[in-house]
């Protein structure tokens, strides 16, 4: 596998004994020694921001593990299947759920950005999966679709916490507000997806396959909605999402996991592209937001050699994956793999076109279709910045 | 005695640590007394939900995993004081 040294940020660590920056932000403390010689104003405000993006209150409900919810019983005026059933929340910076209302489905674009930016990627998200698949919203039934903005201070984040979309503002120096991007929307509006479906463990291989899911319809909601080709799309995952003070293009790319950013501050993009750089890791949900770079690869392939638009045949393919019944909670790669390389072929033939760029695809990447990948035994780095110990500095 | 905080997850997938070493800081004994105080052995395993942050803390012999909706209370307390020992 790629070393850890070689692709992870984390690894980075800066000398015993310099002092932090009085600074916070999702940079990490070792990134913070960089801030800190750099001495630029411009990182000023980094200060105060993860301490408040960091942490939620405790009433917002945990999911209910394992279990689906049941479709909410709702009164509500007949409505026309396929119908976007979208309000818009905003917490105002606290961090209380649901927030004041501030726009429902009939209601005109009012002056926040962020608001109108929730609303229309929540319905650019409802038109790919009402129009190309057939699907009503989150449950299939037409269920509302809720969204918070400017939730917390500062907060570097966006979130499904079961039962709606949650946006941060971010910090502005490294994070731009998370609604920014359409992907990030499309990808949080997933997790609710398959929350319904296939119900994917959030934990390690079948965790990472329910981050690849979210960003492989993130992606096709963008395309959509640009009428973007393969070969004409991004394949990048919150572009936009970094201030022009990173480098960086965006969170991940599809298309090369590994090359989204490469900056002086926030390192380079661990993510890998391959099984041979799979990373075994306790963080993260055993590496959740890293190793779904390898399944996000293999869907990136299947487009690239089918060609045309990728929310047609390979999105298809990957939908009917993940709302049938060849999965369970704990499906891993080879299973997903299995699942998808058979969708393929019922729909589209055995032996044809769709089938072999599946079954190719995931050759590429590592996984062979059905058979459990042996995964390397390297522990992914976790070392810790240890350079704010050595000068105590006294609580804000 | 030193304590570890480390976030991992999230949207972005980009992880922190932040460490504070107890004997350094102005107040260790205040320190002690509160990591001692912690209910480490209440910890109970908790489902992350999608791009939440993950916890880890360290303190040697504990060690506990906490999903963001658990850090509560004296967690909240915890991950608080230790970044802003490290001027966070």
């Amino acid at each position: 596998m790629d070393t850890p040294q070689n692709t992870a940020p984390q690894n980075r660590v800066p000398q015993t004994g310099q002092v932090l920056h009085r600074h916070c932000s999702i940079v990490p403390p070792y990134l913070l020694v960089r801030l800190a010689k750099l001495d630029d104003p411009r990182f000023a405000q980094a200060a105060a921001a993860a301490r408040h993006s960091l942490l939620r209150d405790s009433h917002i409900r945990e999911l209910r593990g394992g279990a689906h919810p049941l479709p909410q019983e709702r009164i509500q005026p007949a409505r026309t299947p396929g119908e976007s059933d979208r309000t818009i929340s905003d917490a105002g910076g606290q961090e209380r759920l649901p927030g004041r209302q501030v726009r429902t489905e009939r209601q005109p674009a009012g002056p926040d950005p962020a608001a109108n930016e929730a609303f229309d990627s929540l319905g650019a998200t409802q038109s790919l999966f009402w129009t190309e698949f057939g699907r009503d919203s989150i449950d299939g039934l037409g269920l509302p679709m809720n969204a918070t903005v400017h939730y917390g201070q500062n907060y570097d984040n966006a979130f499904w916490d079961g039962e709606r979309m949650v946006f941060g503002d971010g910090d502005g120096e490294v994070f731009n507000r998370f609604t920014i991007s359409p992907s990030v929307i499309g990808h949080e509006l997933t997790h609710g997806v398959t929350q319904f479906t296939a119900n994917l463990e959030y934990r390690d291989q079948s965790g990472a396959l329910n981050e690849s899911i979210s960003d492989v319809f993130g992606a096709l909601v963008e395309q959509y909605a640009a009428d973007q080709s393969t070969s004409e799309a991004s394949w990048l995952i919150g572009e936009g999402l970094f201030t022009d003070q990173v480098e960086g293009v965006a969170l991940r790319s599809m298309k090369a996991p590994g090359t989204a950013y490469n900056d002086d501050v926030l390192g380079k993009d661990p993510q890998p592209d391959t099984m041979a750089g799979y990373i075994e890791t306790e963080d993260d949900n055993g590496g959740v937001h890293l190793n779904s770079g390898i399944p996000n690869r293999a869907f990136y392939l299947v487009a690239e050699a089918l060609g045309g638009n990728a929310w047609e045949t390979p999105g298809q393919i990957w939908y009917d994956t993940l709302t049938g019944t060849g999965l369970t909670r704990r499906s891993d790669f080879a299973a997903f793999a299995a699942a998808t390389a058979e969708t393929a072929a019922r729909l589209y033939g055995t032996g044809g076109a769709a089938h072999d760029a599946v079954v190719t695809a995931w050759a590429t990447v590592g996984v062979v279709v059905g058979v459990r990948s042996e995964l390397p035994a390297t522990e992914f780095a976790s070392p810790t910045a240890s350079g704010g110990s050595a000068a105590p500095l006294p609580p804000e | 005695m030193k304590v570890i905080v480390s976030r991992s997850g999230g949207m972005a997938g980009i992880r922190l640590t932040w460490e504070v070493r107890v004997e350094e800081q102005p107040d260790p004994n205040t320190w002690a007394t509160f990591l001692n105080s912690l209910p480490w052995d209440d910890v109970t395993d908790s489902e992350a939900g999608p791009d939440r942050f993950a916890y880890r803390i360290r303190c040697a012999p504990h060690e506990v995993v906490l999903a963001e909706p658990q850090v509560n209370g004296p967690w909240r307390d915890l991950v608080n004081r230790v970044k802003a020992a490290n001027g966070m």
